[in-house]
């Protein structure tokens, strides 16, 4: 069972796998990777076939794929419903094909997120070019959700203690009750308001906006990284000729 | 000193408001059986970022920001590709709504700007499910039902964003806000 590591955030958390082989590998390369398999979808039915074997056997090397089968599996009901329907009205073919495309796109990205954190994603986008001012407020969203979190919470139990809030039990209340629900949006906005004041006014005494910064931490690209890349663009390279070719000797 | 499109400030608002938007959407389940309820809160804080930072592009990256903590937090029903790319729609959506409607405050503006920010969610869904080659009809068929939840809950997201920024002004939190700017 792999071992994850999750934020807390009422039963919600960070779906990070810390015992997968690519926890470690640099988050471009991974980006890279995921990106290559969510082209996969424009294979046909033999090479995505082959392909999704593949990433199947790179998921279980890499532990996560307990975490793709679980987003897979929320889609259970969505996808059974569209093969009964593309079966039973098209073909068998178009009934698989599709399965196994939306199959993908749900799980490609699990690779990605379930082995990243979101520091490393910040560095990757600077990496990539992005204004550090951005990439710093991301991360600064990330570390922001427990704290809003408990925030939202104590706004929610204070607002029911004093009566001004009850969660709406169906529709008819839920008009009537749309007045109530600013009581738990203006103390939300507010609260963060003033957070953002603090946390701009800590930043810049720490020289936030410094002409001459230099990152603390720094992205490294290490072998098993350049055989992430070479391996995922090769694959792609493989099944995109084999698809040709089979459609010009066809 | 260079002068930056958004100030720092407000760059930490837009962040903390993204949060938010996460937040509402684990914390605050409403016992209605239609999907998207959690758009009332959700198009309530693009609604209300939209009116604290009055730059266009300013909701867009409440979006694409909520998108990725999402994307991190495994929120979704379609895997992390889709939760980004709809939360960022979400985000878009609004924006081009308010830059064609303008003033959030007004309640007509705010609950049309909710419900086609909310209805560029739906829309991703269902071009996520159209790339894989599914037949149109019958995504639309197995999204019917879903689509009027989101009209529904975008438009009253909507409208108690509008009435979230009245209630701001009224407590005097713009000029709190001018005095920080």
């Amino acid at each position: 069972m792999p071992r994850q590591r999750r934020a807390r955030l009422g039963a919600r958390g960070l779906a990070l796998v810390e015992d997968s082989p690519l926890r470690w590998a640099d988050p471009r390369a991974k980006l890279a990777l995921s990106l290559c398999a969510s082209l996969a979808v424009m294979l046909p039915l033999k090479q995505l076939a082959v392909f999704m074997a593949a990433f199947a056997g790179l998921l279980l090397w890499a532990r996560l794929l307990p975490e793709a089968a679980r987003q897979v599996w929320r889609l259970k009901w969505i996808l059974l419903a569209l093969f009964l329907l593309d079966w039973l009205l098209v073909s068998l073919d178009l009934a698989v094909i599709i399965t196994l495309r939306l199959a993908l796109l749900a799980g490609a990205f699990s690779l990605f997120f379930a082995s990243t954190m979101p520091g490393e994603l910040r560095l990757a986008l600077e990496w990539l070019r992005l204004p550090y001012r951005y990439a710093f407020s991301l991360s600064l969203a990330f570390q922001s959700l427990e704290l809003l979190g408990d925030e939202w919470r104590a706004i929610l139990e204070a607002q029911q203690a004093r009566g001004a809030w009850t969660p709406p039990t169906g529709w008819r209340n839920l008009s009537g009750r749309l007045r109530d629900l600013v009581s738990l949006t203006v103390p939300a906005i507010t609260l963060a308001a003033k957070r953002a004041w603090s946390m701009t006014e800590a930043a810049y005494a720490r020289g936030f906006d410094s002409p001459h910064r230099q990152p603390y931490r720094r992205l490294a690209w290490r072998p098993l990284d350049t055989w992430l890349l070479i391996g995922s663009v090769a694959a792609m390279a493989a099944l995109l000729i084999w698809r040709y070719t089979t459609a010009w000797n066809g | 000193m260079k002068k930056r499109y958004f100030s720092t400030f407000e760059l930490v608002l837009l962040a903390l408001l993204a949060a938010l938007v996460v937040v509402a959407k684990i914390s605050l389940r409403l016992p209605l059986q239609l999907s998207g309820h959690s758009g009332i809160f959700w198009m309530a804080i693009i609604i209300v970022a939209a009116g604290i930072v009055p730059k266009l592009g300013a909701v867009s990256l409440v979006g694409l920001t909520s998108g990725i903590l999402a994307a991190f937090l495994g929120l979704g029903d379609f895997g992390a590709l889709n939760t980004l790319l709809s939360y960022t729609a979400v985000g878009v959506g609004a924006d081009l709504a308010l830059w064609l409607l303008r003033n959030p405050e007004n309640l007509v503006v705010a609950t049309l700007a909710g419900t086609l920010g909310h209805m560029a969610k739906f829309l991703v869904k269902w071009g996520m499910a159209a790339i894989t080659g599914a037949p149109v009809g019958f995504v639309a068929l197995g999204l019917a039902r879903a689509l009027l939840g989101y009209l529904v809950f975008g438009a009253l997201g909507g409208l108690l964003g509008g009435l979230t920024l009245r209630a701001l002004r009224r407590a005097g939190f713009f000029a709190y806000l001018a005095e920080k700017r």
